[in-house]
C-alpha cells in the first residue's frame, strides 16, 4: 500500500489529511472499544471467557467460603457473618473428631462410594463392549430398557429394598450374622450400583463403540478372546471414559442421601456413611453449625484428591489416546 | 507351516451371501492371494480363516486340524491389518511382544525371539518407539513384525499394503516375496490390486460376488482365464470383449468377422452368442501383421485417444466410421471400440485411419450368456481346419 503511495507524493498528503480528520471524529470510550472489538474479535472472546469462568468460580466456590466462615466462628456466635467469621476457632477441625468417630464416617463413605464404582465399572464395561461393539438382536430395545429404568426416581425403589435387605438369607449369615444386607455396605452398594449403572454403561458404550474393530481383531488374532481384548486393549484406550463414568460414579455415591440415611441405623459401627456423621452434631437441643461446616469441609477432600489425580489421568488419555484410522 | 483347505464355505448375513460355496485347497508353503472387486467376499472369506468370523455353512482346516469352530487364538494364524492395527498405547516392543506374552515364555525367549523378528524387518534399535512416532511404512514393518514372532502356521494378510503410498507400496511388495522365501510360512494375502497379485503369488484365487471364480497361477489366470469376470479383472488395461453371433465359416461382431470353424468351438454351435476377447497387447497394426504366425483379416478403424504411457502406447480405436468414444460405455465392452498397445516408436497419430489385425493364438471366446470361457486362441484348430472352412466359405 505505502509503496503506491509514494509513486505519487501528492496523493499520499491528501490520504494522510482524510485519515487524520477521521481519527480526529468525536468518539467516545465505548464506540472506540466497539470498534477495536470489531478489529479483533479474539479480545472479546477472551473477555467473554473471564466473566463466564469468573461467574462459575463466584457461584461453585462462594458456598465453600462461606462454609470455612461457619466452620471457623466460635459456637454460638453465627449471626451475621458475610465475608469475615464471628471470630477464629480453627479448634472446630479438631473438635469434629473428638464429638463423634467423624473419621469412621469418613471411611465408610469411601469403602461404599469405591465399592460401587468398581462394580459399575466392571458391569458397566461388559455392558458397554456389548451396546458397543457387538450386534445382536434386541440391542436398541435393550438400551432404552436401561435408559428407561435410569429415569425411575430411587425412591420408588426403597421400600421393596428396604424389605428385602431386613429379610434374612441362611447364606448371608456366615458374612453379616443375622443374614439380613441391614446395616452392611451392601446394603448401599447393591441399590446405588444399580441406580447409577445406566449413566455409566452410556459412557462406556459410546466410548468402547469408537475403537477401531482392526485392534480388537488383532488383539483376539493375536491370542487374547474378546474379554482379554477388551480388558488389554478397549479399556486402556477408552482410559478417559473409563476415567470420566469412575469419577461420576463415585462422587454420586460418596454424595447420595436417601439410601445412606435410611439403609442403616446411623451408627459408624452399621457403616453408616458419611451423610450420617454430619447429621450426627445435631441434637435434640442445639445444633453444633460450626462442627457440621467443618465436617463438611473435611468430607469434601477425599472427593477433591480423587478428582484431581483422575483429571490428570483424563488428559493423559486423551493426548496419548493417538486413534488415527 | 500348514495347509488350508476350504470346504463349501459359505457366509450369509441377514439378506447378504458374502462368500458362496468356497471351497480350496492352499498348499503348505504357498502364497496364495485372494483377488477381486470391492465386495466380493476375499476379505470374508479370509476371516474365515483367521476365526474373525464364523462360516454359516462349511468347514475350514488348518493342517490336518478342523478349526471351523476353534477361537481366533487357537488356530496358529497371524494376521497383518489393512489399517496395521497397532496397539497405540503400547511401544514396539510390547506390540511385538503381545501375542507371545499371552502364552507362557520366559522374559529372555521373548526377548529373543521379537529381537530375530525386529532383525528380519529391519527395526532394530526403535522397538522403544510409539506408533505414532513412526512412519507408515515402519508401522507396516512392526505389524509384519508382531504376526512373524510367533511362528505361526499360516499367515494372513488384509490389503497390507493398501494405506502405503505407491513407491512404498512397490518396495514392501519385494520385501513380501522376500519374507517369504526365508519363512516357507503359507501365507494368504488379500488385495484389490491385481499388479500385486501378479508379481507376489504362487497361485491366485479370483472372487467376484463371493464365489471362486479360478484359483491358478498368475500366468495361467492370464492366458487362460475360465471365464468373462477373470478375463477382464487380470490384466492392465482390461481385455477388450466384443460380442457376437457365431455363423457358418466364423464369428461375426458388430463391425467385423472373424474365421473360425464353429464345430470346433465345444458347447456352442451356430446361431449362439459368442464374446470374443482380446488384450490390447495382441491387437496389432496391419503393416506389422508379418511378424505373427497367424492373424486374423484386417479390421478397418480410426485411432480415437493415444495414452503414451512411456514403455508402451495405448490406441482407443474406433471400428465404425459414425461412432464417437462415449463415456457412457466401458471401452472394455463396447461393441465399436478396440484397444491396442503399441511400442512408443510407432508412427500413429489421433484420427487417423488404420488397419489391424488380431493375433489368431490370442483370441479368446466366451459363451456370452453364462461368460465361460470356451477356447483361448485359435491357432490349432484354424491350422488344421482352415482349409475346409475357407472353401465352404467361398
Amino acid at each position: 500500500m505505502s509503496d503506491r503511495h509514494r509513486t505519487d507524493g501528492g496523493e499520499t498528503r491528501t490520504d494522510v489529511l482524510t485519515e487524520s480528520h477521521e481519527a480526529e471524529l468525536d468518539r467516545g470510550p465505548f464506540q472506540r472499544w466497539v470498534d477495536d472489538s470489531i478489529k479483533n474479535p479474539q479480545k472479546v472472546y477472551r473477555a467473554m471467557f473471564y466473566v463466564a469462568a469468573i461467574f462459575f468460580l463466584v457461584t461453585t466456590l462462594f458456598p465453600f467460603y462461606w462454609l470455612l466462615m461457619v466452620a471457623l466462628t466460635p459456637e454460638g456466635q453465627l449471626q451475621d457473618i458475610i465475608f469475615t467469621p464471628n471470630g477464629f476457632n480453627p479448634g472446630a477441625f479438631v473438635e469434629v473428631f473428638q464429638t463423634i468417630p467423624f473419621h469412621w464416617y469418613v471411611f465408610n463413605s469411601f469403602v461404599i462410594a469405591t465399592a460401587s464404582t468398581i462394580v459399575v465399572l466392571i458391569i458397566g464395561s461388559l455392558a458397554g463392549y456389548a451396546f458397543g461393539r457387538l450386534e445382536f438382536p434386541g440391542k436398541v430395545p435393550l438400551l432404552l430398557l436401561v435408559l428407561v429404568i435410569s429415569f425411575f426416581p430411587p425412591a420408588a425403589f426403597f421400600i421393596p429394598l428396604n424389605d428385602l435387605f431386613n429379610t434374612s438369607f441362611f447364606f448371608l449369615e456366615p458374612i453379616t450374622g443375622d443374614g439380613t444386607l441391614y446395616n452392611t455396605p451392601g446394603a448401599m452398594v447393591l441399590p446405588l450400583s444399580a441406580i447409577f449403572m445406566p449413566l455409566a454403561i452410556f459412557i462406556l458404550t459410546t466410548f468402547y463403540s469408537q475403537i477401531p474393530e482392526g485392534l480388537e481383531d488383532a488383539a483376539r488374532v493375536e491370542g487374547t478372546t474378546r474379554l482379554g481384548a477388551l480388558f488389554r486393549v478397549i479399556i486402556p484406550l477408552s482410559a478417559p471414559g473409563v476415567a470420566t463414568a469412575g469419577v461420576l460414579t463415585f462422587i454420586a455415591v460418596y454424595n447420595e442421601f436417601f439410601f445412606s440415611f435410611l439403609m442403616t441405623d446411623g451408627q459408624p459401627e452399621s457403616w453408616a456413611p458419611l451423610l450420617e456423621g454430619i447429621i450426627a452434631y445435631q441434637g435434640q437441643y442445639e445444633v453444633l453449625y460450626h462442627l457440621m461446616a467443618a465436617a463438611s469441609i473435611i468430607g469434601v477432600i477425599p472427593v477433591a484428591i480423587l478428582v484431581i489425580v483422575a483429571q490428570e489421568k483424563i488428559v493423559s488419555g486423551l493426548t496419548a489416546g493417538a486413534l488415527k484410522e | 507351516m500348514a495347509r488350508v483347505q476350504l470346504e463349501n464355505v459359505t457366509k450369509r448375513y441377514d439378506d447378504v451371501t458374502a462368500v458362496e460355496d468356497v471351497s480350496m485347497e492352499i498348499e503348505d508353503g504357498e502364497f496364495v492371494t485372494f483377488v477381486g472387486p470391492s465386495g466380493c467376499g476375499k476379505s470374508t472369506t479370509m476371516e474365515t480363516v483367521a476365526g474373525l468370523t464364523k462360516p454359516t455353512e462349511g468347514r475350514v482346516y488348518i493342517g490336518d486340524d478342523d478349526v471351523t469352530t476353534l477361537a481366533p487364538k487357537d488356530r496358529g494364524v497371524a494376521m497383518v491389518f489393512q489399517n496395521i492395527a497397532l496397539f497405540p498405547h503400547m511401544d514396539v516392543y510390547d506390540n511385538i511382544s503381545f501375542g507371545l506374552r499371552l502364552r507362557t515364555f520366559s522374559d529372555d525367549e521373548i526377548r529373543k525371539r521379537v529381537e530375530q523378528a525386529a532383525e528380519i524387518v529391519q527395526l532394530e534399535g526403535m522397538l522403544d518407539r510409539m506408533p505414532d512416532e513412526m512412519s507408515g511404512g515402519q508401522r507396516q514393518r512392526v505389524a509384519i513384525a508382531r504376526a512373524i514372532v510367533r511362528n505361526p502356521d499360516v499367515f494372513l494378510m488384509d490389503e497390507p499394503l493398501a494405506n502405503l503410498d505407491a513407491k512404498l507400496r512397490v518396495h514392501m511388495r519385494t520385501e513380501l516375496q522376500r519374507l517369504h522365501r526365508e519363512l516357507e510360512t503359507t501365507i494368504i494375502y488379500v488385495t484389490h490390486d491385481q499388479a500385486e497379485a501378479m508379481t507376489m503369488s504362487d497361485r491366485i484365487a479370483i472372487l467376484d460376488g463371493g464365489e471362486l471364480q479360478q484359483i491358478a497361477p498368475p500366468l495361467t489366470c492370464y492366458n487362460e482365464p475360465t471365464n468373462r469376470f477373470v478375463a477382464g479383472f487380470i490384466g492392465s488395461p482390461s481385455m477388450n470383449f466384443l460380442e457376437g453371433e457365431l455363423i457358418e465359416g466364423g464369428l461375426r461382431t458388430e463391425n467385423f468377422d472373424v474365421e473360425l470353424d464353429p464345430g470346433a468351438v465345444p458347447g456352442v454351435g451356430v446361431g449362439d452368442d459368442v464374446t470374443l476377447g482380446v488384450r490390447p497387447e495382441d491387437v496389432h497394426l496391419a503393416e506389422h501383421a508379418d511378424s505373427l504366425a497367424d492373424h486374423t483379416a484386417h479390421i478397418e478403424a480410426r485411432t480415437d485417444v493415444l495414452e503414451p504411457m512411456g514403455d508402451e502406447v495405448f490406441v482407443y480405436l474406433l471400428l465404425a466410421e459414425e461412432v464417437q468414444g462415449s463415456m457412457e460405455e466401458d471401452p472394455a465392452s463396447s461393441p465399436n471400440q478396440l484397444l491396442m498397445s503399441v511400442t512408443p516408436d510407432t508412427e500413429i497419430h489421433e484420427d487417423q485411419a488404420v488397419d489391424v489385425v488380431l493375433d489368431r493364438s490370442k483370441v479368446h471366446l466366451f459363451e456370452t450368456a453364462t461368460g465361460d470361457a470356451l477356447v483361448h486362441g485359435l491357432t490349432d484348430r484354424s491350422d488344421q481346419e482352415s482349409g475346409p472352412t475357407a472353401t465352404e466359405a467361398e
